[in-house]
């Protein structure tokens, strides 16, 4: 199953890549090239900002400039910063007051019409600016990369630029996938996954009916069953997006991730952080079996700091599944801290260079095998018990480390002694701050505005089923194709493989 | 109209040597092996596209023989049969002629999925196939049995690499040599034939083992990969023997509709076709085969079998306690005997008489011919390029069941597909593909060569993506144009005819888009239909056209002095209104896919060893597979987007400069963009 992500990622990329083979007059163009869609996005980081950016891209930008800044004649003069009651298009209710800019193209980042609204940076302001975009007319989210995208195919860019785009459309797209990740393990999760399960049924047997109840016998209540589906189905996501609710509130914030062998100290790091002592800490390998979460404050970010079960292979049960939820958090993590005793370590560098390489591997989820180059921006280096090295051995390790290329930053440290804690603290609130400052990280307002729109296409398909059920299959089926690809936006991709497979395990298909 | 009269069968086998000493020249340009479905499309396309053609035939008398099922078409397989015809293959026409009872299959669901099909009279299919071959300007046809495959050793320069030199024939010294060589050897590679607990070699019935030495060089001198897959034969049952009342009659169609775009009838009038029977099996079939399993060898060894229910035996075994269909077909005109499809079945002779007693209308019935398994080899179809080309061989060819494909069609497409590309491969013309988001042929070609088989693949419509753009109806519209102007497989004369059609389509849609009235003149010209009195646009033809009990006949007499011209058009029009706005919605998204299939990746890049940022299972997938364009690898399991973009950073750096003349076609579609964007036809 391929991440819901990857599909936009993936046009934005190839369509960049065939862009820069072109000869340079039509790089330079500034005509959008079959672009018609609009897309927004919040473009500032998130946290304890005063202000929070969003911007739009493409055609459809004038008319939300006008519906949500109340404008109703005349645009703004280009380039200028206006103070207006943002409001919502449909309901009008003032969602924020903020600053609304106007770069009417070509004259703008992406080469297209652009609009930024600058408003209050609290979630609750993001959130409803968000879904207002989102409900007007040709407007969607954009994909990991677009905005960039577009600047890029509008000649905006220089050629060094470009050159990163490879590697910030992989970031981007582990950014959501991490974000999908955490979204989709809980309630909102297991219920589109259970749509997702019965619209594929639904679709194997519309075309069990298309492709073969000609020759077979296929039982004339499939269609029945069908369209009882169909209208639950309908029901359920019309229910779903009209909730006020917005489904369950995710926690904002930066997630950390304390990981390591058991008895490294995670715990005692997990304590020293929050100043008191939230999880138990003991001598005794495994005391901690599940995940300890504690939401913090470092320098001013907001972030969620996971205690988990040390790594290692235990006949316990109990602490199996406490191995294993530490791993998915890892999975999840925008930032891991491995913790690691740095008794064990080899005097020696190199050894001990090895010895933690080794060990990173280890922690790392396995689908995200290091693409040549280890991830180092997620992930910290905490060697712990300092206090346990003499000074000497204790210098030459830290200087030795830090010379070694291709590992995390690495911060010695006693939880004991608190020795090296502020280093660490400064280390940390930098790395924090820098992920504060990707729009991506721990804001599931994005991914929530994301879903609703790909919801609102699935449940605008099913209505195709609906309109064409009696007079044409063909294009009723299409629209149950459409409403599982935009589902599958959300929890994956779903292959034409995958419905035969359902075809024939519920019917019995000859040669 | 038929388009040939066809000459006396008799002249056809003078004209063909039975001896290769006999045969006018040693060297071709196109060598086909094999006269099956995928054979002879792929030797008349070779020979079409211009090349010197030789098809190399075990019994001449088979060519064009149906070796199972006595039909062509249905539900998926017509679409591809309307395709292969639209590339001026042979098959539709074929149909036509030989067809003995037509239907279109899924009516009432939309003309997208309609699903054209005939019976055939085993006879006369042959007849014309074989008259239409010796008719074939540049085709010679040979009875051989090819004892080896000539291919040089692997070019020093390019490790692995072969080229093929053309082949050897049993009892024959001399070699005869080809640039091209197509093999389409269907169920022989490596065959065993499966009925009770008795195995024997051989690819069918009646015929003789294929030679050794074939499957010798492609596993061994060529080193590819080979798998093995199943499939069987009902038997026939005598026709006399039936008591067909006790089954259900179903006619053919009123008015028969032929598969070819060239024909306006079929050769046997409606009232003249024979009628099929449906029956069901009863809970003593069930009964007999669980009672005889123990004399089945090819069930027994049923390990891995496919998804769907080859045989009566998997049917009973995985759905039991079901009642399961039975058609009763007519094997021909004057035929005795009756194709009993769904009882494919590879028990011992008595017990298959026991079986199919057990259902009442053959409660008496004779077996003429038992049913029977085949096990052969298959190419694992990755190995090969979207020109069916075998990658690692220069100049081999491979179509039909020896990529692990089932049914006549899918072999019939592929043939046509090799044969075209053998021939421009012979002829130093660039390889040619074909689309997913433009044919069925594309479709299947695509998932054979990116995805491979895993039980022998059959087309179905929900395997294609823009079902509501590839219809049976605009074949013509999508391929012929297209294969004139750039493949080179199709006639002048049926150009002229696709190119009449486009145009007059063309105006007529025109015609009905100007057709701009308010609703209150809609009305008044057209009382019966539907108007909505709010809508205060004004609603054109096309839009009205797409209205459920609008036909273009009655707005045709409502509007005649600018519709009428148009009327033997009815129908695709109709269909292009209901569909036209469900194709625009697709086609930004089959743009996309265009694009990305027009990014040829190199197929001799070292994946393994590239300097890029991938990661190893990335690499590993990409080395495996090779896909031909970035479209093929975005369909790869595995394959991130980041993975892909790092991929073509690099290749655009490094491979521009060294771009081959054999490599897929780039970017022309794209210079062709704006002409094709003012046509109002999808291609």
């Amino acid at each position: 199953m391929q991440p819901s992500v990857y599909h936009g990622v993936w046009r934005a990329a190839v369509h960049t890549l065939r862009t820069r083979g072109t000869p340079p007059c039509r790089l330079l163009s500034t005509a959008p090239l079959a672009d018609a869609e609009t897309i927004f996005a919040l473009s500032s980081g998130h946290g304890r900002c005063g202000v929070a950016v969003v911007r739009t891209s493409g055609p459809a930008s004038a008319t939300a400039l006008k519906h949500m800044a109340g404008l109703t004649r005349n645009l703004p003069p280009p380039r200028t910063a206006l103070l207006r009651s943002i409001t919502h298009p449909q309901s009008k209710e003032v969602l924020d007051r903020g600053l609304v800019l106007w770069f009417p193209a070509p004259h703008s980042f992406t080469g297209e019409d652009c609009v930024e609204f600058h408003i209050h940076g609290g979630p609750a302001v993001i959130t409803a600016v968000l879904q207002a975009l989102g409900s007007v007319a040709g407007m969607r989210p954009a994909d990991a990369g677009e905005f960039t995208r577009r600047a890029f195919q509008a000649g905006k860019l220089g050629l060094t630029e470009v050159e990163g785009l490879g590697d910030l459309i992989h970031a981007e797209t582990e950014a959501q996938r991490r974000q999908a990740l955490r979204q989709m393990s809980g309630e909102l999760g297991r219920l589109y996954q259970d749509w997702s399960h019965r619209l594929k049924r639904c679709l194997a047997h519309v075309e069990a009916f298309i492709d073969f109840s000609e020759d077979e016998l296929i039982e004339d209540g499939v269609l029945n069953q069908v369209d009882s589906s169909v209208c639950d189905l309908q029901a359920e996501m019309e229910r779903h997006l009209k909730d006020e609710r917005r489904g369950e509130r995710l926690r904002s914030g930066v997630q950390v991730v304390i990981a390591g062998a058991t008895n490294a100290g995670k715990s005692s790091l997990l304590n020293t952080l929050c100043q008191r002592p939230a999880a138990i800490v003991s001598p005794i390998a495994g005391t901690t079996r599940d995940v300890v979460e504690t939401a913090l404050d470092i320098g001013g970010f907001p972030i969620l700091l996971s205690d988990t079960a040390g790594l290692r292979d235990s006949p316990d049960l109990v602490e199996r599944e406490g191995v294993r939820r530490a791993r998915e958090r890892v999975e999840q993590a925008d930032l891991t801290l491995v913790v690691v005793d740095c008794a064990q370590l080899s005097s020696d560098a190199q050894q001990a260079a090895a010895f933690i390489r080794g060990h990173l591997t280890s922690i790392l989820p396995t689908q995200e095998q290091p693409e040549t180059v280890f991830p180092t921006d997620r992930f910290l280096l905490v060697l712990n018990k300092s206090d346990l090295l003499p000074e000497e051995q204790k210098q030459k390790l830290d200087r030795e480390l830090r010379c070694v290329s291709g590992l995390p930053p690495v911060c010695l440290i006693s939880c004991h002694t608190n020795e090296g804690l502020q280093d660490f603290l400064t280390v940390l609130h930098s790395s924090v701050k820098t992920l504060c400052g990707d729009p991506l990280s721990g804001a599931p307002t994005l991914t929530q505005a994301r879903h609703r729109a790909h919801l609102q296409q699935c449940f605008a398909a099913l209505a195709q089923y609906q309109r064409y059920r009696d007079m044409d299959m063909a294009l009723a089926a299409e629209g149950v194709r459409l409403a599982l690809t935009s589902l599958g936006r959300i929890t994956g991709r779903v292959g034409a493989e995958e419905i035969l497979d359902i075809i024939f395990k519920d019917f019995c298909i000859g040669k | 109209m038929l388009t040939k009269k066809l000459p006396p069968l008799q002249s056809f086998l003078v004209q063909v040597s039975r001896r290769a000493s006999h045969v006018a020249r040693q060297q071709y340009d196109v060598i086909v092996v094999g006269g099956g479905h995928a054979g002879t499309e792929a030797a008349a396309a070779a020979a079409r596209v211009g090349a010197q053609t030789l098809l190399v035939s075990q019994k001449i008398h088979t060519i064009g023989a149906l070796s199972c099922n006595p039909s062509l078409g249905g539900v998926g397989k017509g679409q591809l049969v309307k395709e292969i015809d639209a590339l001026d293959g042979v098959c539709g026409r074929a149909g036509d002629w030989a067809g003995i009872h037509f239907s279109i299959l899924n009516r009432s669901k939309g003309p997208a999925v309609w699903g054209p099909r005939a019976q055939l009279d085993r006879q006369r299919y042959r007849e014309f196939i074989q008259s239409e071959l010796l008719s074939t300007p540049r085709l010679t046809v040979l009875e051989g049995s090819v004892e080896e495959l000539l291919v040089t050793e692997p070019n020093p320069e390019e490790p692995g690499q072969h080229r093929v030199t053309g082949i050897r024939l049993a009892n024959e010294s001399h070699p005869i040599s080809a640039s091209s060589v197509i093999l389409t050897t269907g169920t022989f590679l490596s065959g065993s034939l499966f009925m009770g607990q008795t195995t024997s070699p051989g690819g069918r019935i009646g015929d003789a083992p294929s030679s050794a030495g074939l499957s010798h060089t492609l596993r061994e001198r060529l080193g590819l990969r080979t798998g093995r897959l199943r499939t069987g034969t009902p038997p026939r049952i005598v026709k006399d023997s039936v008591d067909l009342s006790l089954a259900q009659l179903h006619p053919p169609d009123s008015h028969s509709t032929p598969f070819s775009f060239l024909n306006t009838h079929t050769r046997c009038k409606p009232e003249e076709q024979l009628p099929c029977y449906l029956t069901y099996t009863t809970p003593g079939v069930e009964r007999v085969v669980k009672e005889s399993l123990h004399l089945n060898c090819h069930i027994q060894q049923d390990t891995k079998g496919p998804r769907y229910c080859p045989s009566i035996e998997s049917r009973v075994l995985r759905f039991p306690g079901r009642s399961h269909r039975v058609w009763l077909e007519p094997e021909g005109m004057t035929s005795d005997l009756l194709y009993p499809q769904g009882l494919s079945m590879t028990m011992p002779p008595d017990v298959q008489l026991r079986l199919i007693r057990e259902i009442p209308a053959m409660h008496r019935a004779e077996i003429h011919t038992p049913g029977y398994g085949v096990q052969y080899d298959f190419v694992c179809p990755t190995q090969l390029s979207p020109a069916l080309q075998v990658k690692s061989t220069q100049g081999l060819f491979l179509a039909g069941q020896i990529n692990g494909t089932t049914g006549y069609e899918e072999a019939a497409a592929q043939g046509l597909w090799a044969g075209v590309n053998a021939a421009r491969w012979a002829l130093s013309m660039p390889a040619v593909a074909l689309s997913r988001t433009e044919s069925y042929i594309g479709v299947l070609i695509d998932d054979l060569v990116s995805r491979g088989v895993t039980e022998p693949y059959r087309m179905f419509t929900s395997r294609a993506e823009f079902r509501t753009t590839l219809r049976p109806d605009n074949a013509d519209l999508r391929l012929t144009l297209k294969g004139f102007e750039e493949v080179g497989c199709v006639s002048s004369f049926r150009y002229q005819k696709a190119v009449r059609v486009r145009d007059s389509l063309q105006d007529a849609l025109a015609a009905l888009q100007s057709l701009a009235l308010s609703p209150s003149i809609w009305r008044k010209k057209m009382p019966d239909i539907p108007m909505s009195e709010t809508k205060n646009n004004v609603p054109t033809g096309m839009d009205i056209l797409q209205y459920n009990d609008v036909s273009f006949e009655t707005m045709a007499s409502a509007f005649p002095e600018c519709l009428s011209p148009y009327m033997e058009f009815s129908q695709r029009l109709k269909i292009e209104a209901v569909y036209r706005p469900h194709s625009e919605q697709q086609r930004k998204e089959i743009e996309r896919i265009q694009r990305e299939e027009n990014m040829s990746l190199p197929q001799d890049i070292d994946y393994l060893s590239l300097p890029v940022s991938l990661s190893q299972e990335v690499r590993e997938i990409l080395d495996r597979v090779r896909p031909s364009t970035l479209g093929a690898a975005t369909r790869l399991q595995g394959i991130t987007p980041a993975a892909v973009v790092h991929l073509l950073n690099y290749v655009r750096h490094t491979g521009q400069k060294e771009r081959r003349p054999h490599r897929y076609r780039t970017d022309q579609r794209e210079d062709e963009e704006p002409r094709a964007r003012n046509t109002s036809l999808p291609r």
